[in-house]
């Protein structure tokens, strides 16, 4: 695989974690433009604890999670009682600050010799663990992978669980959720802290992948882009922000066909799907029909084995 | 068993409820009726907790549940059905019925595995009762979305129903029904009260609520104008004028 396609895939899968992260929170029926602040908040989180601190890995990318989702539900429990325009504003607001936090922050330390750190507006450089440990960019590549296969697979089973149908309830429709007994804030602040972990662990991936953050990285368009795969792709899934994310990174900015339109070819498709699929390609129908064609076709297999002349019952 | 206690709900200058005071009696069918905007909804809310109110008291089974959150009341056995039916489209029937508070300790104690993939045992005896009560047994994968509206009245009552309330509050239930459906809902109403449940329906349907109550509250101008059994109400002379009209002098 060469050099270029690894990067692409790599960066497809670490965006994943955010549009993921907008996608939970868009389950439970809150619009967040925030969602890079935690992304933001695990790469530095995540790179302090590499470079600065000479932690493991592993070990990094757990404090991007905890940061990420201890940050989410901080800031869940001070405006989860908004709703609508006055949840996303105030998300919007947190982000900003952190960016503009960011942007403020100056910590650097003496590693080897030269000083490493977050330094202002000039960055976090130097977060080297892939290169001091001769992990290669597809050995890297398939980290990503691994742990995005774990938590898809997490998401597609909490889905069919209660916990997916209590948080879809909620999203549907709060009050009719209430009356089912269901407490809507609670589930909401779960949903905004596990959106939060899962940020923090894209961040996490981010930061060591480029070696190198700055504030600006982090800003509203990385927001609004997760907020828009969950919308491309499909809110019946958690397949579908994955999608949104291969549509866009994969086919929109990393292939030649769109050079330069990129953002054009974009808005037109988001304006497009909002008006012909409102929750995206892979919505709850979809999947549905989806899922209960492949049950017909697997019933369907099931009885012919068990009609089969030479099998014993 | 419910008890309203010169219950308030002013919206500004608007007297919606009006120092309306009722008691439900436990295993019958209490009807509230009254002309368009006499507040029998604004009522239906303030019991559910959707509404809290001015001022007054809800007294449910001896317990002041005024100032509940509306998952607190369902978890002491209220729940209801909508004027316009209010369902989760984007769900399957199945889903639209598995309430989701595990309400008592018992079903707490059960393992961890039942109860958050497949439902435990009693939650699927019982949800099974509610499906076959609503007839939709056939449709149990079916997005609610995709129901016909007779179906979708029938699956907003089972669902109701699965939270195994001891108070259920109908609002216009039969509201777009033709009069079979209309004659099927009032065997339905019976069986609920059979089953041991205290009904207080909401109904613009004459002949229903006469045939199916055993007590009327009528409202007008959200204040209780008569209360007493369909025949004493269809002869009093309050509500014939606030149905009718005064004739003129």
């Amino acid at each position: 695989m060469d050099d270029y396609l690894v990067s692409v895939l790599s960066n497809i899968g670490i965006i994943s974690f955010v549009a993921l992260s907008a996608y939970v929170l868009l389950l439970a029926g809150e619009v967040s433009f925030g969602q890079q602040a935690f992304f933001a908040l695990g790469a530095y989180a995540a790179g302090i604890a590499t470079a600065m601190l000479r932690w493991p890995l592993a070990l990094a990318l757990c404090l991007g999670v905890l940061v990420g989702a201890l940050a989410a539900a901080a800031v869940g429990r001070a405006t989860l009682r908004l709703s609508g325009l006055y949840f996303a504003m105030a998300t919007l607001a947190f982000a900003e600050m952190m960016r503009i936090g960011f942007e403020l922050f100056t910590w650097q330390v003496d590693v080897g010799g030269s000083l490493v750190g977050p330094n202002g507006p000039d960055g976090f450089g130097d977060i080297r663990y892939l290169f001091e440990n001769e992990i290669t960019p597809a050995q890297y590549m398939l980290v990503v992978y691994g742990l995005l296969a774990v938590v898809l697979a997490a998401l597609l089973v909490l889905d069919r669980s209660r916990w997916g149908r209590v948080l879809r309830q909620a999203g549907a429709d709060p009050v009719l959720a209430e009356l089912q007994g269901i407490r809507v804030v609670r589930v909401r602040l779960v949903a905004a802290a596990a959106a939060g972990a899962l940020a923090g662990l894209g961040g996490g991936l981010y930061a060591h992948l480029l070696t190198y953050v700055e504030p600006r990285n982090f800003d509203i368009m990385l927001g609004v882009h997760s907020l828009a795969y969950g919308l491309i792709g499909g809110l019946g899934t958690a397949f579908g922000p994955v999608l949104g994310v291969l549509i866009d990174i994969g086919l929109l900015e990393s292939s030649r066909l769109f050079q330069g339109y990129r953002m054009i070819a974009f808005g037109g498709l988001v304006a497009v799907l909002l008006i012909a699929r409102p929750r995206g390609l892979l919505d709850e129908r979809a999947v549905h029909w989806i899922s209960s064609r492949a049950k017909g076709l697997f019933d369907a297999l099931a009885a012919r084995r068990l009609d089969h002349p030479f099998r014993r019952r | 068993m419910l008890e309203l206690r010169q219950l308030c709900k002013h919206f500004g200058g608007v007297r919606a409820v009006d120092q309306v005071s009722l008691r439900v009696a436990k295993g019958e069918i209490f009807g509230l009726i009254g002309p368009n905007g006499s507040g029998k909804s604004t009522t239906v809310n303030l019991i559910a907790g959707l509404l809290l109110p001015t001022s007054g008291r809800i007294v449910l089974d001896g317990e002041d549940i005024s100032s509940l959150a509306t998952h607190q009341r369902v978890a002491r056995g209220i729940a209801r059905t909508f004027q316009n039916i209010r369902l989760f489209g984007q769900l399957t029937v199945w889903q639209n019925l598995w309430v989701a508070e595990n309400r008592d300790r018992q079903q707490r104690a059960q393992p961890v595995m039942p109860r958050w993939f497949w439902g435990c045992e009693g939650d699927r005896e019982r949800l099974g009762i509610a499906l076959e009560f609503s007839g939709l047994a056939h449709k149990r994968d079916d997005l609610a979305a995709n129901l016909s509206f007779g179906e979708q009245r029938r699956l907003e009552l089972a669902r109701a129903l699965a939270s195994q309330p001891k108070l259920l509050l109908l609002d216009e239930p039969a509201a777009g029904m033709n009069a079979q459906e209309i004659e099927e809902l009032d065997a339905r109403i019976r069986r609920i009260r059979d089953a041991g449940v205290t009904v207080l329906l909401i109904e613009h349907h004459m002949e229903l609520v006469m045939a199916v109550t055993d007590r009327i509250g009528v409202l007008n101008f959200g204040q209780k104008i008569a209360e007493g059994s369909p025949a004493m109400v269809q002869n009093d002379a309050k509500v014939r004028e606030a149905y009718l009209g005064t004739a003129a002098a």
